[in-house]
């Protein structure tokens, strides 16, 4: 078993404190994907476990045993870098068969495991290889290969990816999947891409500035995301925001009224301190949005850019009061710069959000 | 138009700067090979050509016998043996002494380590004539004047700043994400330092191993004050000793002084093709 625990864990570097009191369960074979923008401390998180970093407060336990007093190499954790850190000296194997080298274990034992390792990555050809002459792509499997060796009990992943080009991505995220259900390890996952967060999580934490603003499973977030900030940061591309006040709130609806005198009654439970006249604001997914104006709210506008991606089409618009949103339509729609047209809301597609930005619970999702 | 598309394309003008330049490489190069081709002119000639004045003219015969001479000498068997025991240890002594140094300060900071970096290699800027009278004083009450140990440490201490100085700057340039990824698979920092660290700084190493060798190999100040023997005298001051007691034995010196000079020459040719990687190494994208 290889739960992670964290309970209060608090980092502070000198005076400045970067991670503020993190609580986390990852439970046993999950892909859990901390997502944040950078300088949100999801990689200061991942080395706290890993034991790169000191905690300054708090508790880290690994399996049901603490570790965070242990040294990085008891922890049972592997970490694949974004920089590969491959040691350019060895050759494939000697980086891959290292750990256990350390550990003196038995040549044949390493080589065993080597072999096994590179196997499932497909890189057996490679083994004599430096580093330097091995591609991107390459690197990076190396890099997993040298994980798996270890047979560690949690797999750490800082921002694996973003080194490799767009298409390697893609392909390189589905054999990390692939390789999850294959190895049945625990794997935290460390990105600032969205995109990779939604389509390899089973479960996304999204941190900003040290603080854990929600945990749930990838369309939990996209449906219900707790706050403005998950909102903004979960979907791509980003949600349209519109700001307004309350005009009446029910148990299970409430009426607002948009800036421009728009108004929408938005199924969804009212909290405490939603009052008549309170500020709000609006969010609807691009994709949420009608390019014919069908839907329970019509907002005329101006196109003012059309991205035409052949599959689909991402239209851009400005409001008579200004503000500029996102709509998708259809790759056929014809729409061009200047056109005046009417973008139609749903209301059971809407999601409100208070003053302070915490999101209404919806009844529609 | 026509006319003017067959005329010759215009003269750029002249440019005196690469003549200039190549003029004065020529005489530099000139002024420092002039010494070199003098020793080694006066060492194929015998002692009466040389005492006739024909200091700079081509020998009219090849005569190697200044060189079977010292070679045959065996005091100069044992200024070589001194020098390299001296030379040897001094020069791994400080580069495994300045690596060690220079780890700590680029991959293990800890408070003050700056500071104290900055007054490691201000130890590069004492000038030797300061610290003699204290350093004979020190080793004469240890008793170990005309040895060869005051020079092993002496050049051994001499050596660390500018050691430390480089391996430091080198190490830095090793992502830490190397040294990161070796102590999670279960390296300690002694194996990071030797498993990793160090294999990636070869060309420091060269660079550093030839630069403290020739230092070492052709000093002349510390074993002059610390040796007082014939039998402890390092190969330089077995240049000067070489010399005849009322005339100078030009040739013979000569061909001391090229043989003295070789094992400086080997230690470079050795380290020659790691010097070259060094210069060009982070140039290109890797």
């Amino acid at each position: 078993m290889a739960e992670v625990q964290l309970r209060s864990v608090y980092k502070s570097f000198g005076d400045k404190e970067v991670i503020h009191g993190v609580d986390l369960d990852v439970a046993d074979h999950e892909f859990m994907v901390f997502v944040g923008p950078s300088g949100c401390g999801k990689s200061t998180l991942l080395r706290l476990i890993a034991g790169l970093e000191e905690v300054s407060g708090g508790e880290i336990s690994i399996g049901g045993e603490r570790v965070d007093e242990l040294p990085p190499a008891k922890r049972g954790c592997a970490m694949v870098f974004q920089s590969y850190a491959l040691y350019p000296n060895m050759t494939v194997y000697q980086n891959m068969g290292f750990s256990l080298r350390l550990a003196r274990a038995n040549k044949e034992f390493i080589r065993a495991r080597v072999h096994e390792a590179a196997e499932t990555l497909q890189i057996t050809e490679l083994l004599d290889r430096k580093p330097k002459q091995l591609s991107g792509g390459q690197r990076q499997r190396v890099a997993i290969g040298r994980a798996i060796v270890r047979e560690p009990r949690v797999f750490l992943f800082d921002e694996p990816l973003s080194n490799l080009d767009a298409k390697l991505r893609v392909q390189m995220r589905i054999e990390l999947a692939k390789l999850h259900r294959k190895l049945a390890a625990t794997m935290i996952y460390v990105t600032h891409d969205q995109v990779e967060a939604m389509t390899m999580a089973d479960k996304i934490i999204v941190l900003r500035d040290g603080y854990v603003e929600q945990v749930g499973r990838p369309l939990e977030l996209y449906h219900t995301p707790a706050n403005l900030f998950v909102a903004g940061f979960i979907g791509s591309p980003a949600m349209n925001f519109m700001s307004g006040r309350i005009l009446d709130c029910s148990d299970n609806a409430v009426s607002v009224v948009l800036d421009g005198g728009l108004g929408m009654s938005v199924p969804c439970r009212p909290k405490n301190g939603a009052t008549q006249g309170a500020p709000i604001q609006l969010g609807v997914r691009p994709e949420h949005l009608n390019i014919d104006g069908h839907g329970d709210l019509q907002i005329p506008g101006k196109v003012f850019a059309a991205e035409r991606l052949g599959g689909e089409t991402y239209v851009y618009v400005i409001t008579k009061e200004g503000k500029e949103i996102t709509v998708h339509a259809p790759g056929d729609k014809v729409v061009s710069e200047g056109d005046e047209i009417v973008v139609g809301v749903s209301a059971e597609s809407a999601h409100l959000f208070e003053q302070h930005g915490n999101a209404f619970e919806r009844l529609a999702a | 138009m026509a006319d003017a598309a067959v005329l010759p394309p215009a003269r750029p003008p002249f440019n005196p700067w690469p003549a200039v330049i190549f003029v004065a490489l020529i005489v530099l190069a000139l002024l420092f090979l002039a010494p070199t081709a003098g020793v080694l002119l006066s060492s194929v000639k015998t002692t009466r050509e040389i005492a006739l004045g024909a200091l700079w003219s081509i020998p009219a015969e090849l005569y190697l016998g200044n060189y079977a001479e010292v070679l045959a000498n065996p005091a100069v068997h044992r200024y070589l043996l001194n020098t390299v025991l001296v030379s040897a240890p001094a020069t791994v002594a400080s580069i495994a002494l300045g690596a060690l140094a220079g780890y700590v300060f680029a991959k293990l900071p800890f408070r003050g380590s700056n500071l104290l970096f900055l007054v490691i290699v201000s130890g590069m800027f004492f000038p030797p004539q300061v610290i003699l009278i204290p350093l004979f004083r020190l080793f004469n009450a240890m008793n170990l004047i005309d040895t060869l140990w005051p020079l092993i440490v002496i050049h051994t201490a001499m050596g660390i700043p500018i050691c430390t100085l480089l391996m430091r700057n080198f190490f830095a340039t090793v992502p830490n994400a190397l040294r990161e990824a070796a102590i999670l698979e279960g390296a300690n920092e002694w194996q990071v330092l030797i498993r990793v660290a160090l294999p990636l700084s070869l060309p420091a190493l060269a660079v550093l191993a030839t630069l403290q060798f020739t230092w070492i190999w052709n000093d002349f100040l510390w074993p002059l004050i610390f040796t007082q023997s014939d039998e402890k005298r390092t190969i330089m001051l077995g240049i000067v000793n070489l010399r005849g007691q009322y005339s100078v034995a030009w040739g013979v010196q000569g061909a001391l002084s090229l043989i003295a000079s070789l094992p400086t020459l080997v230690v470079f040719l050795f380290f020659q093709r790691y010097f070259i990687k060094g210069m060009t190494m982070g140039a290109v994208k890797g």
